[in-house]
């Protein structure tokens, strides 16, 4: 690290040449990351100051004045009904979003780990949905669960599966949940998967051919050898999910008809930001999610992530 | 070798995640070339009959069915186009010259700047929106490309630093070293050495950034309340959540949309799988 400006005589040299151009270079770090200090300054740091400080102040476009409220924001939105069915909701959300695309990323990762003819054309189009916005996949998505003309329905009763056409979405909440998140879990898996792949790409092969020698079956290779070893990769795609479902937004706004049904934490702090311009009420729950969501990244790589060696 | 036995599951299962991966774009694809009659008849048209672009040629407002329904699309790709570029040529200039110092220079506070920038990769939108808006209000700034571009930019930042950094870390410092006891300035070093070096890395880099810029939503949705600045994905969920634009439509909109990133992702994947490692495995 920093190995040239550790060179021997080097900042002698500058000094002997001119005394200018000597402090030229010794601004010149501060002048190279001063943008992104500015950036970063502006529209992140200072917004999120911002949000923990006006968590606690009353801002009602309707009811106003604008004055310090200490926890009376925080106190709304408990007491709001809605507020707590999104929070339940998000629950939801997160169980499914982590569970299935964790899940499906070690499968997926599993399946596509050895080399084949075309396995860099599966990789391309396998990474598709992750790169696609979560708004255009709502959109596509809603028409697959159209309750009179979807291809789910039609596929599902052509094979026997139910009887009549179904409403997917809008009529049980957990029904709702788990199909407005299989949206964002087709989206997120091939992340999991990826990084799952470069866990798996890191075992040295030898681990796998002693394992065979030793008479072990291939199930057992997996969790024995190639689980534990993976932990890494599998810690990062839990916290990819984990922050992708607590703040799932985009699928829920375009899919989620039905109020509260399937309403999200960050659907619901944007209607009553944006909606109902209760800026006070929507920054207390920034605020908490905000927290929540720093705090379950950390709980989960420290629980998950062990430095692997082989 | 090992697993011998359950070697045929394999194709079957890599055509199930094909399968997964890709139905619903074909589906979206094969609607957008149907008429309404066609998408709404059971059992569903697995195949498109005969190839009609109406619905293309509606949402873009030209020829005989385009209507007040939709149209807009047009615009609605330019902005996408200009936000995401400029998002990504500014993220990517900023980043570039801050990880190099930050990965190679020595200087007072680098280690807590640094840690600074980083940390906000953990910041959830939450943490945010609410201010950004109020900033970007009383800054003249909603409904402007360059007040999203800013937006995108602080947000796109910390992630594209952090994989420039990576890249640059994995340099070995000899070559550099060799070029400043040849009396190369820090400047030179960077400009004729380093950066060339590093192309492959920013182009992960600016991949990333672009496909991030292209998918935004909230922020544009609330950054954009006019069609002048709005990105297809807002553009788009307006359009579906009128209820009265064929799916038809709605669906060759969501193909638009599609097209660039799924372009992105077919002739440029190496790139986007090694920005995904580069940035999250350490």
């Amino acid at each position: 690290m920093s190995a040239l400006s550790r060179l021997p005589g080097r900042t002698n040299q500058n000094r002997s040449q001119t005394i200018r151009r000597g402090a030229a270079e010794t601004a010149l770090p501060y002048a190279m990351v001063a943008p992104l200090l500015v950036f970063i300054g502006a529209l992140a740091l200072y917004p999120t100051i911002k949000t923990a400080y006006a968590a606690f102040v009353h801002d009602n476009a309707l009811v106003p004045p604008t004055h310090f409220a200490g926890f009376s924001n925080f106190q709304d939105v408990f007491n709001n009904a809605q507020v707590r069915a999104s929070l339940l909701n998000t629950g939801i959300y997160v169980v499914f979003g982590v569970v299935l695309s964790v899940g499906l990323g070690i499968l997926f990762g599993l399946l596509l780990q050895r080399r084949f003819r075309g396995r860099g054309i599966v990789l391309a189009l396998m990474v598709l949905p992750w790169a696609l916005p979560g708004v255009v996949e709502g959109v596509i998505w809603s028409w697959i669960y159209d309750p009179t003309f979807g291809v789910l329905n039609a596929t599902l009763k052509t094979a026997g599966v139910i009887h009549n056409y179904q409403l997917w979405l809008g009529t049980h909440q957990l029904e709702t949940i788990f199909f407005i998140s299989l949206v964002q879990v087709w989206q997120i898996t091939p992340l999991a998967a990826i990084l799952v792949l470069a866990s798996l790409q890191s075992i040295p092969s030898e681990l796998y051919e002693a394992a065979d020698v030793d008479g072990a079956n291939g199930w057992h290779a997996i969790k024995r050898i190639t689980l534990p070893l993976i932990r890494p990769g599998i810690a990062i795609a839990v916290v990819e999910g984990l922050v992708m479902s607590l703040n799932i937004f985009d699928q829920v706004y375009v899919l989620n008809a039905g109020a509260s049904t399937g309403s999200s934490l960050m659907s619901e702090t944007y209607q009553i930001t944006f909606g109902n311009l209760n800026f006070g009420d929507g920054y207390a729950l920034s605020l908490m999610a905000t927290v929540t969501t720093i705090a379950l990244s950390l709980l989960a790589v420290k629980i998950i992530y062990r430095k692997v060696e082989y | 070798m090992r697993r011998s036995r359950l070697r045929w599951l394999r194709p079957i299962g890599i055509a199930v995640v094909l399968l997964w991966s890709l139905f619903p774009v074909y589906w979206a694809l094969n609607t957008s070339l149907q008429t309404n009659a066609e998408a709404q008849s059971n059992p569903p048209t697995w195949f498109p009959t005969h190839l009609q672009f109406s619905n293309y040629e509606a949402i873009f407002g030209v020829g005989p069915s385009s209507a007040s329904t939709a149209g807009g699309v047009g615009q609605a790709l330019l902005n996408s186009s200009i936000e995401s570029l400029g998002a990504t040529i500014l993220t990517l200039v900023i980043a570039v010259v801050g990880a190099y110092a930050f990965a190679r220079l020595r200087f007072r506070l680098r280690g807590a700047l640094f840690y600074l920038v980083l940390a906000t990769l953990t910041l959830p939108v939450y943490a945010t929106l609410i201010p950004i808006y109020q900033i970007l209000t009383t800054t003249h700034l909603v409904n402007t490309y360059i007040g999203i571009i800013f937006v995108y930019t602080s947000g796109f930042l910390p992630l594209a630093m952090w994989i420039m950094y990576n890249m640059f870390q994995a340099l070995p410092a000899s070559i550099e070293e060799a070029a400043a006891i040849d009396g190369a300035t820090t400047l030179q070093i960077f400009r004729r050495i380093v950066l060339p070096i590093v192309r492959p890395g920013m182009a992960a880099a600016a991949i990333i950034t672009f496909l991030f810029g292209w998918g935004q939503f909230i922020f544009p949705l609330v950054l954009s309340s006019t069609n002048a600045t709005q990105p297809l994905t807002v553009a788009l969920s307006a359009l579906a959540g009128r209820h009265v634009v064929p799916y038809t439509m709605i669906n060759a909109g969501a193909i638009v949309a599609i097209a660039v990133p799924a372009l992105i992702v077919f002739f440029l994947n190496r790139f986007i799988v090694d920005g995904i490692v580069a940035g999250s495995v350490k």
